[in-house]
């Protein structure tokens, strides 16, 4: 049987309070497995992100527990939990979240230099991922010198540099047209057969979900059975 | 002149307004969007006005300040010189005034007649007493004796006396002292007095009288103090029997009515009285007139120094205007993006920017005036303890202080229009957003081909523009500024069309470093333009702004390479730290975000540090300056009768012996000094000669210290002196004559002679037509004597052989008060007054010292600008990169790395600041330092005020910790899954 990697059980989380409560996750269980890539998908509003947010440790969860790789994430303090997400886990987004004033490597770089490599190991890492990916002939370019598929790339391989545990992907191919989407998700596939990763990869693109393990379909922050 | 300034500005705020107004009835939507701009956040638009008013608060300050000058100097000059608008007087050849028969007092007033603007005509003698009061035991020498009937000096006004009585004037027998007379003889009414002049009388002490405008006359109730007598008294102590040596006219009105009238009366009397007054040598002047002139001269004079270090300020503040609109526009860039694709016009993108900088520019420019006003009171408030050591009242500065309705008016509307233009400079800025960069937030790409295209026109334009002032200026002018000016438009221009052609970081990297040296580079000003320059307190300004501006484009066009240079320089640890990675590649990878509050920083720490400089280098140059200035004597005296044998009479007592070591007489009197060149021939002077004796004790030539700043074939001191001693077609003239410090005013206010070593000027006795021609062999450098020394048989030729100047050295160790209280005493009937040469010198520096310091705090100011600056790109930092530093923490940065980074950048920034600034600072002051017109004024050193400028280091750098402290914690606290969202 598959190894559990991360594991929700009756997670909650809910906005505002009172009359203005809005549950956005209303008891969510679910496991994932090592290696695996997930996909979620629903309509706008069912809780898609909140969903990645609580279960990344980006945000914060009302009730219930998640563990990754054995550990309950919320019980650790902040400065934890900010080391957690340097060794274990890898982020991308819809809008890139590219910082505009470093170059493609240095952008790639900057995970393995949190984590604690030096400057020389972190180039060369960050090199040999983005020639990989094929961007080789772009290193030195900055984010506003990018297609957005090639932005998409620079962060696809900012979030894997650091061989992470965890790859989350929060719509990667939302700002991208059809040809960009399709090399995003042939290239997260690719680096799943390559590395292992596990991925979850919240999405609207059925393409991208087809290219997926497995999907898991929500609405109103449950999962559908 | 300033009331038509006025009436032109409010016009132009008149025309705002109505523009304004009918610019909202067209515009409404605009005009709507502006309004709720201004409403939505009463926070940030009590922010934004606090950071815009700042302009104001400058413009404001100085104009009180100059308010305040304006109105202490009229109240000494309206009481020094009382009721007297006309004033019949001659020069003596000894430098007092000459008298002359009585009977032209009666010409006088009978070639007056019934004129109605004249209120009376009062006969006086003006003259030096000295004065031992029986009853307190108290000796002094340095008093006024002022000779006047009651009933002939009505017009002037009553005397009022301690008790509040008036009284009409001195009785015969009996003496009036006013304040000061009394507290240095510690006199009291009744007391037996002996005055010393020509002749000693006794004399009982009528009254003590209050320094008002009767009281105070030509003192203005600071020292020395005034005896008054009746004129028979004073005629007998000065032994001028049926004489008098002035005639006091006063017009009729008030005061301020009378000044006003005085040049016409003037006028009218010197037609009436010419044959009366001719064969006397006697002029008529008119003291108020010129007083009052004087008065507002030198408060023009203190509004400029003010205002021109207040520049810095002003546009650091225009700066930060500019800063917080574009701040401004970037948070609204998705806003105004979207109103642009539902239809609005960029004319009314424009329009609504300008409606709400409307709104701040007239909340600001208000709240900036009355703030100019507290830093005015402040500003006198502290002038008070430092003004005190001149003799001014600790008070008086305060009981000035004043608010005229004029400098309010121009504070407000300068303020309002320079808030104003710098916001629509900044709206049209704002507003060139293309639709769907703007909502998609995509950075602006690089300028098109054509922009530069046109930049080279504008270059070329500039380069010929700068061309020309520059040949029309670089000769012929002492005033650096002009053509420092000129030559940086066309290294501008160059610049401009160049960077059509070449690449930008070259092109302009290239006009940083050549803007530096040409504003900075001493040498090179000598070179080009002579030793003969200067330029005032505008060129600070001028080479301030153009070397601040060399270097930040010298940063901007190189500022990517910075952080990879100091990591490397820190080592590996640093080099992969991503803290220092984030921390400095945000500023230096945005220069262009980063020079505005670099320039703001940069430009507050120059004045500051150059204004500190200027003073600590002052400072240092006390002892170099005492002993220059003073010939290495310690006292510098005159006295009433001559004594040829000084050294003599004091070797001779046991008491004066033991605390002197020479004492050295000299000829002094009063010449007409023609200088070729010079349109006012012939310029009066003080004349000086010291007589051969052998070398020891008594002779000047062996004895004197004194430096030139040039001489005729650069011979040494010793052998000019020597040559001054032998030679009797030679002279030495004192610094006020070198042409480095010809704004040096002449003694009656207009344009002092010039000439250069080697000239050969006439020097003429006062009566008579006695005059010789010499050739000057040397300006000393800046000596506390002032005028032209002749061979001692020269002077002789001229009439001048009594010897009633003296300079004398006190012994080791000895105190310069007990022996001046020493001498006094031994020489009390000669009436020997003695001035402390180091006291006078270091009460003059330390006077300047303190204006300096109010400087300092007045330029301070611009710190405020310099901090809001830093606090304001922090906060616009927080808003801009909530994305980046949300991807940062996903990345696993802690908020104390977040903290960190921030902390980082802006410190990188504000020492980077701090540090072009202190440079700079130093280096224009070191440059003022080694000018030649600075080595003429008797600066020799340049002393760096280390303790000052890490003061400053360490307050500026202190306050933008506290300023950026609340929006990098924001920054740092920013929950990771709202900042990693695409919208807020």
């Amino acid at each position: 049987m598959a190894e559990t990697v991360v594991a929700g059980r009756d997670v909650w989380k809910v906005y505002g309070s009172g009359d203005m409560a809005v549950p956005a996750l209303q008891g969510i269980d679910v496991d994932i497995y090592r290696g695996e890539i997930l996909a979620i998908m629903g309509p706008s509003g069912c809780g898609k992100t909140t969903f990645l947010n609580c279960f990344s440790g980006l945000d914060d969860i009302s009730r219930g527990s998640v563990t990754v790789e054995g550990t309950d994430i919320h019980s650790m303090p902040d400065t934890k939990k900010s080391e957690y997400r340097a060794r274990r886990t890898g982020f991308v987004f819809q809008s890139y979240n590219l910082l505009p004033i470093l170059s493609a490597e240095e952008n790639v770089e900057m995970p393995l230099l949190i984590g604690g490599r030096s400057a020389k190991e972190a180039r060369s890492e960050a090199r040999s991922i983005l020639t990989e990916m094929g961007l080789g002939d772009r290193l030195t370019h900055r984010p506003a010198e990018l297609s957005g598929g090639q932005q998409q790339r620079v962060s696809l391989a900012r979030a894997l540099v650091a061989h992470p545990a965890i790859v989350w992907a929060d719509e990667p191919t939302g700002n991208l047209d059809a040809e960009g989407s399709r090399q995003v998700a042939t290239v997260l596939r690719q680096l799943n057969g390559q590395f292992h990763q596990t991925m979850v990869v919240v999405t609207h693109d059925a393409d991208v979900a087809a290219a997926c393990d497995r999907t898991l379909h929500m609405r109103d922050g449950r999962f559908l059975p | 002149m300033v009331s038509s300034l006025v009436a032109g500005l409010l016009l132009i705020l008149v025309a705002v307004a109505a523009v304004t107004a009918l610019l909202s009835i067209r515009h409404r939507l605009a005009f709507r969007i502006a309004l709720r701009n201004v409403r939505r956040g009463r926070a940030r638009t009590a922010l934004l006005i606090a950071g815009l008013l700042v302009g104001t608060t400058i413009i404001s300050g100085s104009l009180v300040v100059g308010d305040t000058v304006q109105q202490l100097s009229f109240h000494y000059t309206y009481l020094g010189a009382g009721y007297v608008d006309e004033a019949i007087a001659g020069s003596s050849s000894s430098g007092g005034l000459s008298y002359f028969p009585y009977a032209v007092y009666g010409q006088t007033v009978t070639a007056i007649g019934a004129d109605t603007s004249i209120a009376g005509v009062a006969p006086e003698i003006v003259d030096a007493a000295s004065a031992y009061d029986r009853n307190s035991g108290i000796p002094e020498t340095n008093l006024n004796l002022i000779g006047v009937n009651a009933n002939q000096s009505t017009a002037l006004g009553p005397f009022v006396a301690d008790n509040g009585s008036q009284l009409s004037g001195p009785v015969p027998g009996g003496v009036l002292l006013d304040d000061q007379a009394a507290s240095a003889l510690n006199a009291t009414t009744g007391d037996s007095l002996v005055v010393y002049a020509q002749n000693v009388v006794a004399l009982r002490v009528q009254a003590i009288v209050q320094d008002n405008v009767r009281g105070a006359f030509i003192t203005g109730g600071i020292q020395p103090g005034n005896l008054f007598v009746s004129l028979s008294t004073a005629q007998r102590l000065e032994n001028a029997t049926g004489a008098i040596n002035y005639i006091a006219i006063t017009n009729s009105g008030s005061q301020a009515a009378g000044a006003s009238a005085s040049p016409a009366v003037a006028a009218s009397l010197n037609s009436t009285l010419a044959g009366v007054l001719a064969p006397y040598g006697l002029s008529i002047t008119t003291p108020l007139e010129t007083g009052l002139n004087q008065a507002t001269q030198s408060s023009q004079s203190t509004l400029t120094i003010f205002l021109v270090l207040g520049l810095f300020s002003i546009v650091a503040g225009a700066m930060l205007i500019l800063g917080i609109f574009v701040m401004l526009a970037e948070e609204r860039k998705g806003e105004m993006g979207m109103l642009r694709a539902i239809g609005m016009r960029r004319r009314e993108l424009v329009y609504t920017y300008y409606f709400e900088g409307v709104a701040y520019a007239a909340g600001s420019a208000a709240a900036g005036t009355f703030l100019g006003v507290a830093v005015g009171y402040l500003l006198a408030y502290l002038a008070g303890f430092i003004l005190t050591n001149q003799g001014l009242p600790a008070n008086a500065i305060l009981e000035s202080f004043t608010v005229s309705g004029e400098s309010l008016a121009i504070a407000y509307v300068a303020g309002f229009l320079l808030t104003l233009g710098t916001v629509l400079v900044a709206s049209r800025r704002s507003s060139r957003l293309n639709i769907v960069r703007a909502i998609r937030d995509v950075p602006e790409p690089p300028p098109p081909v054509r922009t530069y295209t046109f930049l080279a026109y504008l270059g070329a334009g500039l380069l010929l523009l700068g061309l020309f002032g520059f040949l029309e200026t670089y000769r012929g002018t002492t005033d650096l500024s002009y053509p420092i000016l000129t030559g940086s438009m066309v290294i501008l221009g160059v610049g401009l069309v160049a960077a059509r052609f070449l690449r930008n970081r070259l092109v302009f990297s290239s006009v940083g470093v050549a803007l530096l040296l040409w504003a900075g580079w001493e040498p090179l000003h000598s070179y080009l333009f002579g030793t003969a320059h200067g330029g005032g307190i505008f060129i600070v300004f001028v080479e301030g702004i153009l070397m601040v501006g060399g270097v930040l484009l010298v940063f901007v066009f190189n500022a990517r390479y910075v952080p990879s240079v100091l990591r490397r320089l820190l080592g590996t640890r640093v080099d992969s730290s991503p803290v220092v990675r984030i921390g400095l590649d945000y500023p230096t990878r945005q220069p262009t975000r980063t020079v505005v509050s670099l320039t703001i920083f940069a430009l507050v720490i120059f004045t500051m540090v150059a204004t500190a400089a200027f003073g600590s280098t002052l400072q240092g140059n006390l002892n170099y300056a005492v002993a220059n200035q003073s010939g290495g004597y310690s006292f510098f005296g005159g006295s009433q009768t001559p004594l040829p044998n000084l050294w003599g009479e004091i070797a001779n007592n046991s008491t004066l012996s033991a605390l002197f070591t020479n004492a050295v007489g000299l000829t002094a009197g009063v010449v007409n000094v023609d200088v070729p060149g010079y349109s006012a021939n012939p310029y009066s002077d003080r004349l000086y000669s010291a007589p051969v004796r052998p070398a020891g004790p008594t002779d000047f030539y062996s004895t004197n210290g004194f430096s030139f700043a040039s001489t005729l074939d650069g011979r040494s001191a010793a052998a000019t002196f020597q040559e001054l001693a032998t030679n009797r077609s030679v002279a030495v003239v004192d610094d006020s004559y070198a042409p480095a410090t010809s704004s040096v005013s002449g003694g009656s206010g207009g344009p002092h002679p010039t000439l250069s070593a080697g000239t050969t000027i006439s020097v003429a006795s006062l009566r008579g037509n006695a005059a010789v021609s010499v050739t000057v062999i040397g300006i000393l450098t800046e000596s506390i004597v002032s005028g032209v020394w002749l061979n001692p048989l020269a002077a002789s030729a001229l009439g001048y052989t009594n010897e009633t100047a003296y300079f004398l050295t006190v012994a080791p160790g000895v105190s310069t008060t007990h022996a001046s209280q020493e001498l006094k005493r031994a020489f009390f009937a000669a009436g020997l007054v003695l001035f402390d040469l180091r006291g006078l010198l270091a009460s003059s520096i330390n006077t300047t010292e303190g204006f300096i310091g109010l400087l300092e705090i007045f330029v301070g100011l611009g710190l405020a600008v310099g901090v809001a600056a830093m606090g304001i790109l922090a906060l616009r930092a927080v808003v801009e990169r909530r994305r980046e530093i949300g991807m940062l923490r996903a990345s696993g940065f802690t908020q104390r790395m977040v903290l960190r980074a921030f902390v980082l950048e802006y410190s990188f920034v504000t020492l980077l600041g701090v540090g072009i600034g202190v440079v700079l600072g130093l280096l224009i002051v070191y440059n003022l330092t080694t000018s030649p017109s600075a080595s003429a004024a008797g600066i020799q050193t340049f002393v760096a005020p280390w303790p000052t400028v890490g003061e400053i280091a360490i307050v500026a750098y202190g306050l933008v910790l506290v300023a950026i402290a609340g929006p990098s914690l924001r920054a740092a606290r920013l929950p990771p899954a709202e900042a990693v969202r695409a919208t807020e």
